[in-house]
């Protein structure tokens, strides 16, 4: 039941996150990250598939919350929903063709699609607002059956709404990889032909975690839009399909907690480093060099090696004489 | 008549510059078996190196040589300390890698040259447009044009003619075999890897005079890149001749009909491509 | 055991979370921010204007019994950091005044945003809307619309060359270049310019080729280009290339600045003619004074992303003044109508859409021989003022 410590974990630090930030905002972001890194995750650590287009889902939510709250002054409810849809459905569109495709040639049609519904969205500008993007975009505040119970324009209320919103889609995300959908795509990850061979349907099932992943990644774009108020054209760049899949590999494939760790660490670092010296993505290149090199777990890697290592020398202290001198191992 | 004509002399010339840059990448794709997202820092440097040396009083026939020459080396020093440690590894971590370097380039661009991009003039001989009746193009163009198609041969003549050029070929069919046949991978693939490298800083070097030298100039230039190889066929040295001058000429050609078309238009080329013949026009199996 | 694991997990979480933001500023200073692209792919702009609210700061200390401080906010070309980090700024460090933002998407994000939270925006961004259709008391702005920037630039070109009777343009497709482009239509049409042709390309365009054999085939006798920054210096890269400089006469609607004279050189700029938002030789009593401090301190001449938010920060200062007090509201109700002495002459902030009216100028660029120094790349040729009356402006200021 490993799901519901994790689980623990991720609400224990949403509650604390308030106690050390001073920017509901940037909260607000960092769960944004965290959330579509996670989905990002669920292709890339649990189903073995690296996706490119990542932003599309991102830049189809925001566009997507962007037009309900404009056109329909929808309800928040309606507006997550209408997000995680649109998300789900240029998802399964996505999925449906690059899944024909295995390896690196998947790779590169994500990265086809990418580019084209960049450049889509840069042409549709009735509906996109093409370079200068949606504005103007209200935050609705929480309702229940038409009376208002939270106001969303402060950024700590809004932080807790997404909060919670991403504390359910964790949970939701753990328990689908606890079950045995998320155990077949595990299977097919380690080796498809087999899993395959034994009967499962693998387009299938790679294409059900791509339209989960959409979903949550459209999601996530949602909340963007509205912590901005603007859906700006950047949010459908290659730009944020890159980033979003370097924060999940820097923060670790191994779990959903090793993307909430990923993007934690983007997010402060970035917004923290930024803030004196300008050039600072060439640490993050570095970080990148580290990682596929050294620590391919990502963070969440060197967080088990260290408390590994301090298990084993505690270990060590307690019976020095019995226990022999043991390389911690990492795990999985 | 004439319009459709300069657009495609125009599309042809971009084209070359496109080949240029993609073939480094096809073939060390083809050998190496490994997707470098640095690829486009390699122009980059190429294209600054040019730039430094103008700078500097050489004469920009010489850049043409000691571009590539310079990156070639820095190419070499990364593949044999850095990259040579992850061939074995999955492509994803291939990936990686070369995206950060492509990023700490960038930066590194920037830290010494500044964020704004800078112009480097044609040499005296290629400055100025040939006229030809109604047709006026610059000669530095056409140039450009010459120097892909020798480029074109020279590469040709080295794949086919060669001893090195063979065990390109053969080792893009399965290197286990060449190395058995007692080859020295390690040397061979360190060579290519250079070799592509040069490329595309001599591809960075020919763009330099026409689009001027900007630090995203890499990044830029990147997508286009894995168009034209995909396109044309991955490994393939006629796929990337193929390939960049399609894009090039597509390019062109749409872009005066419908702009961001024409960028759209390569993209779905290239899902076209990797769905239905993900070998490419003239990959092998 | 299992539990010392997972808590030491958490606590590297909650601990690499819990990074304050720093800032300097004691409860007493006035900080203001200045929110540009300090990173990614108009950097440029960062660094200079970083210079120019630095001497506005520097030379003046404190106002109103308040020192002055300031901080820049990296917006990295992104309209959503923009708004992200303004939010920021307001919430946490109680930052009110944005003064030198550049550029026009991540204006009008950071417009509606600063106006939510009762703060004031001095922008030198472009886009119409933000004092037209989308202006709002919080904003203001210094710089020129797209129609003052074809009035500024096309018109006395015309009258200069009486004889160009046929123009061709080439426009980048998004919202700033078409309404160039409008305006640019309607001006041709009052001046009796045959329009013989335009070419739309894409923002991320580097190729102009085609659209320049365009120009060509059409006989124009003027190229005019509506683009800006690296796009209008690649064009016109290879223009001067394709021999278009021998054919007719070109003009840019608007410089990006100094810099952009420096990476092109006098070769592609000489006989060139373009608008300009700022310029350091506008023989103005006050500019005079400026680049003398600018040259001083930093040693370089002030170029456009230096010198706009310098006034922006000077004009926020007199408005404090004016205002005796450094509350929003007030300093707001003192900007509107003030006139001061500005970079262009004797400058006036309109009251009805908070446009700063002022001069722009067209500039044509100088032969290497020519130059009196290593900054001396163009001569102004003309200045004058250019406004839409408020009413044409569709600004409903609520």
């Amino acid at each position: 039941m490993k799901g519901y410590r994790h689980s623990l974990f991720v609400a224990l630090f949403l509650l604390l996150l308030p106690l050390g930030m001073k920017s509901g905002s940037l909260a607000t972001e960092l769960v944004i990250y965290a959330m579509a890194a996670c989905a990002c995750n669920l292709l890339l650590g649990y189903t073995g598939l690296m996706s490119f287009g990542q932003g599309i889902f991102f830049g189809v939510g925001s566009y997507a919350a962007g037009l309900l709250l404009l056109h329909l002054g929808s309800s928040l409810a309606f507006t997550l929903a209408g997000c995680m849809a649109a998300g789900a459905c240029v998802a399964a569109l996505v999925g449906w063709f690059s899944i024909r495709q295995r390896g690196i040639y998947f790779v590169m049609l994500t990265l086809a699609f990418a580019q084209m519904f960049y450049f889509m969205a840069y042409s549709m500008k009735e509906i996109t607002g093409g370079d200068n993007g949606l504005l103007g975009i209200q935050r609705p505040d929480v309702t229940l059956l038409g009376h208002e119970v939270l106001d969303t324009s402060d950024p700590w209320a809004y932080y807790a709404v997404a909060a919670c919103v991403f504390l359910v889609v964790f949970t939701l995300l753990q328990r689908l990889a606890e079950s045995r959908f998320g155990h077949t795509l595990l299977a097919i990850r380690d080796n498809e032909a087999r899993a395959a061979a034994v009967g499962y349907d693998v387009k299938a099932f790679k294409l059900l975690a791509f339209v989960v992943s959409g979903a949550v990644t459209g999601l996530a774009g949602g909340l963007h839009a509205m912590l901005a108020g603007i859906a700006p054209l950047s949010n459908i760049e290659y730009h944020v399909s890159e980033m979003i899949l370097l924060i999940t590999v820097v923060g670790g494939t191994g779990s959903f907690l090793a993307s909430v760790i990923g993007a934690a660490v983007y997010v402060v670092t970035a917004d923290w480093l930024a803030s004196f010296w300008p050039r600072w993505l060439m640490l993050f290149g570095f970080l990148l060099i580290a990682v596929a090199l050294y620590v391919r777990q990502g963070l969440w890697g060197v967080l088990q090696d260290v408390s590994a290592r301090l298990q084993a020398w505690r270990t060590a202290r307690a019976a020095p004489s019995s226990a022999p001198e043991r390389h911690p191992g990492r795990q999985a | 008549m004439n319009l459709y004509l300069l657009q495609l002399v125009n599309g042809i010339g971009l084209g070359m510059i496109y080949f240029v840059l993609a073939v480094g990448l096809s073939i060390i794709f083809g050998l190496l078996r490994f997707v470098n997202f640095s690829h486009g820092a390699f122009f980059l440097l190429g294209a600054y190196g040019c730039y430094q040396l103008v700078q500097m009083g050489v004469d920009f026939w010489w850049t043409l040589l000691l571009g590539p020459l310079i990156v070639g080396v820095l190419a070499w020093l990364i593949e044999v300390f850095l990259f040579r440690k992850v061939y074995h590894f999955p492509h994803e971590i291939h990936i990686l890698i070369t995206v950060g370097l492509a990023m700490v380039a960038q930066e590194a661009v920037i830290l010494y040259w500044g964020p704004v991009g800078a112009n480097v003039s044609p040499p005296e001989l290629l400055q100025g447009v040939v006229v030809w009746d109604s047709f006026i193009y610059p000669k530095y163009r056409l140039f450009v044009i010459g120097a892909g198609l020798a480029l074109a041969l020279v590469l040709g003549l080295l794949l086919e003619g060669t001893r090195l050029g063979a065990i390109v070929r053969a080792g893009s069919e399965s290197t286990e075999m060449i190395s058995l046949l007692g080859v020295n991978i390690q040397r061979v693939f360190a060579a290519v890897f250079a070799l592509g490298a040069a490329t595309a800083a001599l591809a960075g070097v020919l763009a330099a005079p026409i689009r001027g030298v900007d630090p995203f100039m890499g990044v830029e230039v990147l997508g286009i890149a894995f168009v034209a190889v995909v396109v044309g066929g991955m490994g393939s040295f006629a796929g990337a001749l193929a390939g960049g001058l399609l894009v090039g000429i597509v390019q062109s050609m749409m872009s005066s009909i419908w702009p961001p078309g024409a960028s759209l238009m390569i993209y779905v080329a290239m899902a076209l491509v990797l769905l239905l013949r993900p070998n490419g026009l003239l990959g092998r199996a | 055991m299992a539990n010392r694991r997972h808590f030491l997990k958490l606590s590297l979480a909650a601990g690499l979370a819990a990074q304050p933001v720093f800032t300097f500023a004691k409860s007493d200073d006035l900080l203001v921010a200045c929110p540009t692209a300090m990173s990614g792919t108009f950097s440029a702009i960062g660094k200079y204007s970083d210079l120019g609210i630095k001497l506005a700061v520097e030379q003046q200390g404190s106002v109103q019994g308040r020192t002055l401080k300031y901080r820049m906010i990296d917006t990295e070309a992104k309209p959503a950091t923009a708004v992200r980090r303004v939010q920021e700024a307001i919430q946490q460090d109680g930052v009110r005044f944005f003064p030198g933002a550049l550029l026009s998407a991540e204006s009008l994000a950071m417009s509606k945003e600063i106006h939510k939270s009762g703060g004031l925006l001095i922008t030198n961004a472009g886009a119409d809307e933000l004092t037209g259709v989308e202006c709002n008391r919080s904003t203001f702005r210094w710089a020129l619309p797209t129609y003052s920037i074809i009035q500024g630039s096309a018109r006395p070109l015309i009258e200069l060359l009486p004889q160009a009777k046929r123009w061709y343009t080439i426009t980048p497709q998004y919202v700033f270049g078409e309404d160039l482009l409008r305006n640019a239509k309607a001006l041709f049409q009052e001046k009796g310019i045959e329009h013989v042709g335009n070419s739309y390309h894409s923002l991320t365009e580097r190729e102009f080729s085609g659209h320049l054999t365009n120009a060509l085939a059409s006989k124009a006798d003027v190229l005019f280009l509506l683009n800006y920054g690296a796009q209008a210096s690649d064009a016109l890269r290879q223009a001067i290339s394709f021999g278009l400089k021998e054919k007719m006469t070109i003009i840019v609607a608007a410089a990006s600045g100094l810099e952009q004279f420096e990476s092109l050189g006098t070769d592609i700029c000489d006989g060139v003619y373009f608008g300009a938002v700022y310029w350091h030789t506008i023989d103005t009593a006050f500019n005079r004074t400026f680049v003398e401090q600018v040259r001083a301190k930093f040693g370089i001449s002030p170029n456009y992303s230096l010198a706009a938010p310098y006034i922006n920060m000077r004009m926020l200062i007199d408005a404090m003044d004016k205002a005796k007090s450094t509350e929003p509201r007030e300093v707001i109700g003192a900007l509107e109508g003030m006139v001061f002495e500005g970079l262009t002459g004797t400058e006036e902030v309109r009251r009805e859409d908070h446009q700063v009216l002022r001069d722009f100028y067209l500039i044509k660029g100088k032969s290497k021989q020519n130059m009196r120094d290593k900054d001396d790349y163009a001569d102004i040729i003309h200045s004058g003022r250019f406004f839409l009356a408020p009413e044409q402006t569709n600004c409903k200021m609520a």
